[in-house]
């Protein structure tokens, strides 16, 4: 019987599937997404499939051996703030934890203007008002030694208190719980029998590092999504399993691999963000294919624009992460909000005379003028429109006519101000939107050690190919990559599909060189022996099992931690020097040369575990045939674009992207239109349709 | 005592006096400027490279993060780089520690006119300072200054400064709260060459080295600034050889055009004047018991900004700081109030601002007065009340308005200083950096910001407890935020908190105090709004701290510990803490604004529940009254406000002169006029408060209060000092509105807070 993988990824507008078989196939389908009961818009994808297939649901699921499945579900509830009720039990004493925060109003990654004009610089709504915040007694210290032992007496009175006050969710988090979880363990029964219906987590659990601040947040952003994502994921388990699916339903996590439903469930935190990280996954699985490497990755859309790194075939990870100003502990692939996309206002500062593009954005509504949603502010998207890259007919498959003499209105009237010609402006408001990327981009790869110049660039969403081709020129990359085969947004779910099953889990255990070897493989055996119950529970054969072993290391006194991977599973006496080597070398990649201090006493501050499990593989095959003869059918009506190095062309050739094959070669100036988005190909440039069916822009 | 400007005789050469530039720079024919540049340069291009100047600043401070690493660089990050044209204008200043911008175009400065012969200023230089009388906060704060050549010609500079860790003098840390000078202080070098045809000269570093008691951590932060400067200046040198250098050095110029227009802009919406703050300092030195006074006076003259610290204490103990620490002090709220919207591009404004303090003041001290202090005291105590007197400054403009907040948190650091053995068996040395939690001032339109912060580092990080614990002997027993440490008012000030530990696994703990603060608050509230929380130090000998942790019945709060209460002194030198001996930490919070009586019971209500407040606040200082169930009463909530403002009118009889309004002067004042000329009233009921020439304050009613009664956490302030303290309150006399209070010494005369000429 033929076996098949299946990626389900649920997206703001579509939900999308892709069925892989055995030999490689790819069948994608799409169904519209259905918010307030997203499962259903999930089975239309999955019945879109089988059709294509020929086959019933019911067939289709019965043969399918691993499902993974991408939600927005948690990430839903905390950027529409429609959480749970949440409880915090925490060490006495220490309640206002996450009313504190960290100094800056959890301000990082926010536009510096805001920063310093405080008016504008408030603290976020807390996850978990005062009054839901009990402290009881019980401490441990730095060595993890139990300095109180608990009192339990204060914790059936916290318990209730808070049963009384309605919560929905209860969340634990106590000082250094990360060395001595017991505490927490014990008061997680109490909920556990006190209130069986509640949802429940702890710290030393769900992420167990060092920094309460960035821990409690994290469990308590874990409870405020809680109950709504568990109801919503059994709610996937039952469906799929009444249609006959019988293997653990993996749900895909934003450290860039699947974890399993059962995990899933008690760790929704792990889901936060996860659609984003699934389209850096599907960049490395596909530039694996292709021979790169090293890949920037960039999302820009209409109100949002995202950088992600891939390097030498591992996308670079954070263990720190942001949301709504809430800072918390989180491994994920790192992924950067760095502006605000094709929605980026432009604006005159009145005082000075000077034009200026964001970072105010005008969102999805009102959106860009264009759009005839009530915006009124002219946005870097009109400027596209005015420029004639992006056609008013055409846009996203034509489903959305533009208003191109509001565009012109808009822009014109800046133009006006300045004293400019309207295209003179709006090629200017590219000009500034396109610069500004570059070095936003520049900002979050220089800046964590990653030269650009060693990079392909790959350019996702609805508004990067407009722009690519002059911030990634700019940015010095190696060439462009747009990836095809059907939406960017199917990327996803086969960013889904193509994860593996990924558990990872820190010990911290702070140490000073030289280290004690037994020690190390003490913790090491420890995460070791979690890690494979995990996945024998998960039904993983013992040949699929992998374990990765990595300390983060630091100088002894200083901040800076970087990841160190030992080989194997256990550590010598002998790699001990080996090692420092390997810390100075990534140290330096990352902070710079010489900035690592010879000879200093180093201190290994976690150990870390990433078990996974291969799954198979989808596989792309490449055309045999390529083809230089640009079909009939991708041959579009000429339009009139204005180029800002040549002026307005009337003839400029457009193209129907999807109609494009392999081998197919074009000189800018052109545009090339598909469903979801424009490729804006610049005199000077040349685009190929590679054997895969993807574009690629030399620089 | 004279000002500078009224001392044309004296030498302001960074030497016995503090370096003042003069107008225009003596440079030497060796050096030749750039100074040339394109006028017209399209929109398009000059944003483009306008938002990548910006980006190198930044960039240059995040290198400096990266390589250094140090908590100092990355928690409190008191670090900033700055841009600056071939003449020392201020391009872009960082979003660091704002303190450091007003000793940096002063050090440029005086390389320009002191190295520019000898040895001369040469592409692949870099100069290494700290001289606090040349341009430094205190010693700690050292800079390092690159010039950047195209074709021999010097065509702008890149500058860092980075708090180092220790650079010598009697106390680890170099924070020297019983220094007698600056002998006794950190080593001071006036800018020395240190770098050379881009080598760095070892002989130099040797030196600069050998004073510290942590020189390879010094070394490292070396290394940070060198790696900052070098990126900094290759972007710049990338950028003229694409744009050419007319065109970068034109938006440069422009940059700084623009600031000033905006400033301008500002200045013309605003009426002339002059506002004035004054607060104290409390103990110079150990066993001093006196308070110091510190005045700030801005005036406005047209499109002019003088401030003056005439009034303020003569230069005293290891209390001090220099001409351009207070400077950079005034600098910092400037910035934030001014100049936000521009990017710190405050080289525009100070075209326009004259800084004209007395020399011999403590804030403006000459040699060789102690000033490693100076960040956590002088500065703090010069750049706090220039938020009150210019957000009263900018209050007639609506827009302007916007911006204004009172004083925040921690505007006296309660610096506690701490050394021994720590659990790891390794000496060591620290200040407790909690206080940086600090909290933000009312708005004028909304509530401050709880534990928001200190506003003088728009960014930085407080530790976890987590990390403090892992570094140092000590276990925290709770890091909470202080109901009622807020300053009540229409709107009420931002919380601050209270740090509390005992000594952990070490047999204990040497300490030292530094502060002020402590006997009467220094962050008080605007028009109307009340003090917060004075700094407090609370010790615990043999408390019973231990007993109730094995009783698994931890403490949230010292005060429910027994041990015998000991009182710190403000300056206390190495006493010893047990590890029964319980110590906490509060630091002062953020300013009110606007009347108490003003404020939306339905927000007191909330206030309540959030445990914001306590309940005798809302009743006592806000006259709201509760219900059983914890609702506001509103019937009676109207009648008590109703009753204490009848009392603050206390029979006064209020004249009333018709005539138009003219300005919104401030929160309750009002200025009119008629054919007799300008006069104040009271902006709720029109009451006459007198001529303009007159202090309003003197046709207010007038209660005099124990200075305990401006906040319920305020002590006794004989615990500390001999001066009588006194809290004043100005009420109208027809409506009985809180229009202004004061903190003062009683010996001190009622404060001309506003002095308008229109």
């Amino acid at each position: 019987m033929t076996s098949y993988l299946c990626g389900i990824d649920i997206g703001g507008t579509f939900t999308d599937c892709v069925v892989v078989d055995q030999a490689g196939t790819v069948i994608t389908a799409k169904a519209p997404s259905t918010p307030g009961n997203f499962t259903n818009g999930m089975m239309a994808a999955l019945t879109a499939a089988a059709e294509k297939l020929e086959l019933s649901p019911e067939k289709l699921a019965q043969s399918i051996t691993h499902l993974a499945h991408g939600t927005t579900v948690g990430t839903n509830a905390v950027v529409q703030k429609k959480g749970a009720k949440v409880g915090l039990i925490t060490t006495r004493g220490h309640n206002d934890v996450i009313h504190i925060m960290r100094g800056s109003r959890g301000l990082s990654g926010r536009d510096v203007q805001k920063v310093v004009h405080f008016a504008e610089s408030s603290k976020p709504d807390p996850i978990v008002p005062k009054r839901l915040i009990q402290g009881v007694s019980e401490r441990v210290d730095c060595f993890g030694k139990i300095v109180v032992e608990l009192n339990e007496e204060e914790v059936r009175q916290s318990i209730k208190r808070l049963v009384d006050q309605g919560v929905e969710a209860i969340a634990i988090c106590f000082l250094w719980s990360f060395l001595q979880p017991l505490h927490e363990r014990r008061v997680q029964q109490m909920v556990e029998s006190m209130a069986p219906d509640l949802f429940v987590t702890c710290s030393s659990e769900l992420i167990p590092k060092w920094g309460e601040y960035e821990r409690t947040t994290a469990v308590a952003l874990n409870a405020y999504i809680g109950p709504e994502t568990t109801a919503y994921l059994r709610k996937v388990e039952e469906q799929l399993s009444q249609l006959g699916y019988s293997s653990p339903v993996q749900i895909t996590q934003c450290a860039g691999g699947t974890i399993a439903i059962e995990r899933a469930v008690k760790a929704p935190l792990l889901t936060l963000d996860s659609g984003p990280v699934s389209g850096v996954m599907g960049a490395k699985y596909i530039g694996e294919a292709m021979g790169y490497s090293n890949i920037i990755t960039t999302d820009m859309g209409g109100t949002s624009f995202d950088v992600g790194v891939v390097f030498k075939g591992e996308p670079a990870f954070s263990f720190h992460s942001l949301v709504n100003q809430y800072e918390y502990f989180l491994p994920k692939v790192d992924i950067q909000a760095i502006g605000s996309g094709g929605g980026s206002k432009v604006w005159i500062d009145e005082v000075t005379g000077t034009l200026r593009v964001g970072p105010e954005s005008a969102g999805a509504v009102p959106g860009p003028v264009c759009y005839q949603r009530g915006g009124r502010v002219a946005t870097v998207t009109d400027a596209d429109v005015v420029l004639g890259y992006l056609s008013p007919d055409h846009f996203a498959s034509g489903t959305m006519q533009l208003d191109k003499a509001a565009a012109e209105a808009a822009i014109g009237e800046i133009a006006d101000r300045l004293g400019m010609d309207l295209y003179e402006c709006a090629a200017g408001i590219v000009k500034i939107a396109d610069f500004q990327m570059a070095d936003l981009i520049r900002k979050v790869t220089i800046q964590k050690g990653f030269d650009p110049r060693d990079f392909v660039l790959f350019a996702f969403g609805g508004a990067g190919p407009v722009h690519a081709g002059v911030f990634a020129r700019e940015l010095g990359v190696q060439k462009i990559i747009i990836p095809q085969r059907d939406t960017a947004s199917v990327w996803c779910a086969f960013g889904s599909a193509a994860a593996d099953i990924l558990h990872i889990s820190d010990q911290v255990d702070i140490m000073s060189s030289p280290f004690d070897p037994a020690r190390l493989n003490a913790v090491i055996g420890n995460l070791k022996t979690q890690a494979l119950e995990q996945l024998i529970e998960e039904g993983v054969q013992a040949e699929h099992q992998q374990f990765r072993f990595t300390f983060d290391m630091r100088h002894k006194g200083q901040i800076h931690e970087v990841e160190v991977e030992i080989d194997g599973d256990q550590i010598e006496a002998a790699q001990l020097e080996p090692l420092r080597t390997r810390f100075v070398v990534n140290y330096e990649q990352l902070y710079g040369k010489g900035a690592s201090l010879p000879g200093a006493q180093l201190e290994i501050v976690a150990v870390r575990c990433r078990a996974t499990a291969q799954t198979p593989k989808p596989h792309i095959p490449a055309a045999e045939v390529l083809t230089e003869k640009i079909p009939e059918s991708a041959v579009r009506r000429p339009r009139e674009v204005h180029w800002p190095d040549l002026g307005p062309k009337n003839d400029t050739p457009i193209y129907d992207g999807h109609q494009l094959v392999p081998g197919n070669q074009i000189s800018g100036p052109a545009v090339l239109e598909l469903e979801m988005t424009t490729v804006v190909l610049h005199p000077g440039q040349h685009l190929t349709v590679d054997a895969w069916g993807n574009f690629e822009i030399e620089l | 005592m004279p000002r500078i400007s009224e001392m044309p005789d004296t030498l302001f050469d960074g030497v016995s006096q503090a370096y003042v530039p003069p107008e225009k720079l003596r440079i030497s024919d060796r050096l030749k400027l750039h100074r040339e540049w394109e006028q017209n340069i399209d929109p398009v291009t000059y944003e483009v490279i306008r938002h990548n100047l910006w980006n190198i600043n930044e960039e240059h401070g995040a290198t400096i993060q990266r390589i250094s690493g140090s908590p100092i660089a990355m928690y409190a990050l008191d670090l900033n780089p700055s841009l600056l044209t071939e003449d020392a204008e201020f391009i872009y200043f960082g979003p660091y520690m704002q303190y450091m911008s007003g000793v940096t175009d002063t050090q440029v400065k005086w390389i320009l006119e002191n190295r520019s012969e000898n040895p001369g200023i040469q592409e692949g230089d870099m100069f290494l300072a700290n001289d606090p009388w040349v341009g430094a906060a205190h010693q700690m704060d050292v800079m390092l200054i690159c010039p950047v050549f195209h074709e021999g010609e010097l065509f702008c500079w890149v500058t860092n400064c980075l708090h180092q860790y220790d650079i010598g003098g009697i106390t680890p840390g170099s924070f020297c709260p019983a220094a007698r000078d600056a002998f006794d202080e950190g080593i001071l070098i006036p800018p020395v060459k240190i770098v050379e045809n881009d080598v760095v000269r070892k002989d130099i570093e040797d030196l600069y080295l050998r004073s510290s008691r942590k020189p390879e951590m010094v070394a490292l932060d070396f290394r940070a600034q060198l790696a900052g400067n070098i990126s900094a200046r290759e972007r710049v040198l990338a950028l003229i050889q694409r744009y050419g250098p007319r065109t970068v050095k034109g938006v440069m110029k422009q940059i700084i055009n623009h600031a000033e227009k905006a400033f301008l802009n500002k200045m013309s919406k605003l009426p002339d004047g002059v506002w004035q703050e004054r607060t104290y300092i409390e103990a110079c030195r150990p066993g001093d018991r006196r308070t110091h006074r510190v005045i700030l006076t801005v005036e406005k003259k047209g499109s002019t900004l003088s401030f003056y610290n005439e009034g303020s204490a003569p230069q005293d103990g290891a209390m001090n700081a220099t001409y351009s620490g207070w400077r950079g002090s005034v600098m910092v709220a400037i910035n934030e109030l001014l100049c936000w919207d521009q990017y710190f591009a405050i080289g525009g404004a100070l075209r326009h601002i004259k800084f004209d303090p007395s020399p011999g003041t403590f804030n403006c001290a000459n040699f060789p007065a102690s000033v490693s202090t100076a960040p956590v005291q002088a500065m703090e105590i010069s750049l706090y009340p220039a938020y009150n007197a210019i957000s009263k400054m900018i209050f007639p403009d609506p827009q302007m308005r916007k911006d204004i907040f009172c004083i925040g948190g921690t505007s006296q650091w309660p610096a506690t200083i701490f050394r021994g053995i720590d659990q790891w068996g390794e000496r060591y040395g620290y200040l407790l950096i909690d206080p940086i939690g600090g909290a933000i001032g009312a708005f004028s339109h909304a509530d401050g910001i709880n534990t928001g912060g200190q506003a003088r580092t728009p960014i930085c990080q407080l530790p976890n407890i987590e990390h403090t614990e892992q570094s140092f002997p000590l276990l925290f027993l709770y890091r909470k935020e202080i109901p009622d440490s807020g300053g009540a008012g229409k709107y009420r000030g931002g919380l601050s908190a209270e740090s509390c530990f005992i000594p952990h696994n070490t047999e204990l703990i040497t300490q030292d105090t530094l502060s002020s603060g402590n006997a009467l608050p220094t962050s008080p509230g605007m028009m109307g709004g009340y003090p917060s929380t004075t700094n407090q130090y609370q010790f615990l000998k043999k408390s019973n701290v231990l007993e109730r942790m094995h009783a698994q019945n931890m403490p949230e709060d010292i005060g429910e510990l027994e041990g015998k209460s000991v009182t710190l002194q403000l300056r206390q030198e190495n006493f010893t803490q047990l590890p029964e001996d319980v110590y906490a930490v509060r630091w002062s919070g953020g300013g009110g604004f606007g009347d108490p009586m003003d404020r939306d019971p339905a927000e007191v209500q909330a206030d309540l529940e959030n445990f914001l407040i306590s309940p005798n606040a809302a009743n006592e200082l806000y006259g709201v009254v509760l219900t059983a169930d914890g609702e506001v009463d509103t019937a009676l909530t109207e009648a008590k406000r109703s009753e204490v403002r009848r009392n603050r009118v206390n029979g006064g009889q209020p004249g009333h002169r018709s005539g138009k309004i003219i300005l919104e002067a401030a929160e309750y004042l009002n200025v009119k006029q008629d054919e007799n000329g300008s006069f104040w009233t009271c902006a709720k009921c029109d009451a006459d408060l007198g001529d303009l020439k007159d202090n309003f304050k003197d046709h207010c009613q007038l209660e005099e209060k124990e200075i305990s009664r401006s906040n319920p956490l305020i002590g006794d302030p004989i615990d500390f000092i001999d001066d009588q303290v006194v809290y004043r309150q100005f009420y109208c006399p027809g409506c009985g509105t809180l229009i202004e209070n004061e903190v003062a010494i009683a010996s001190d005369p009622i404060l001309r807070d506003i002095l308008l000429r229109m």
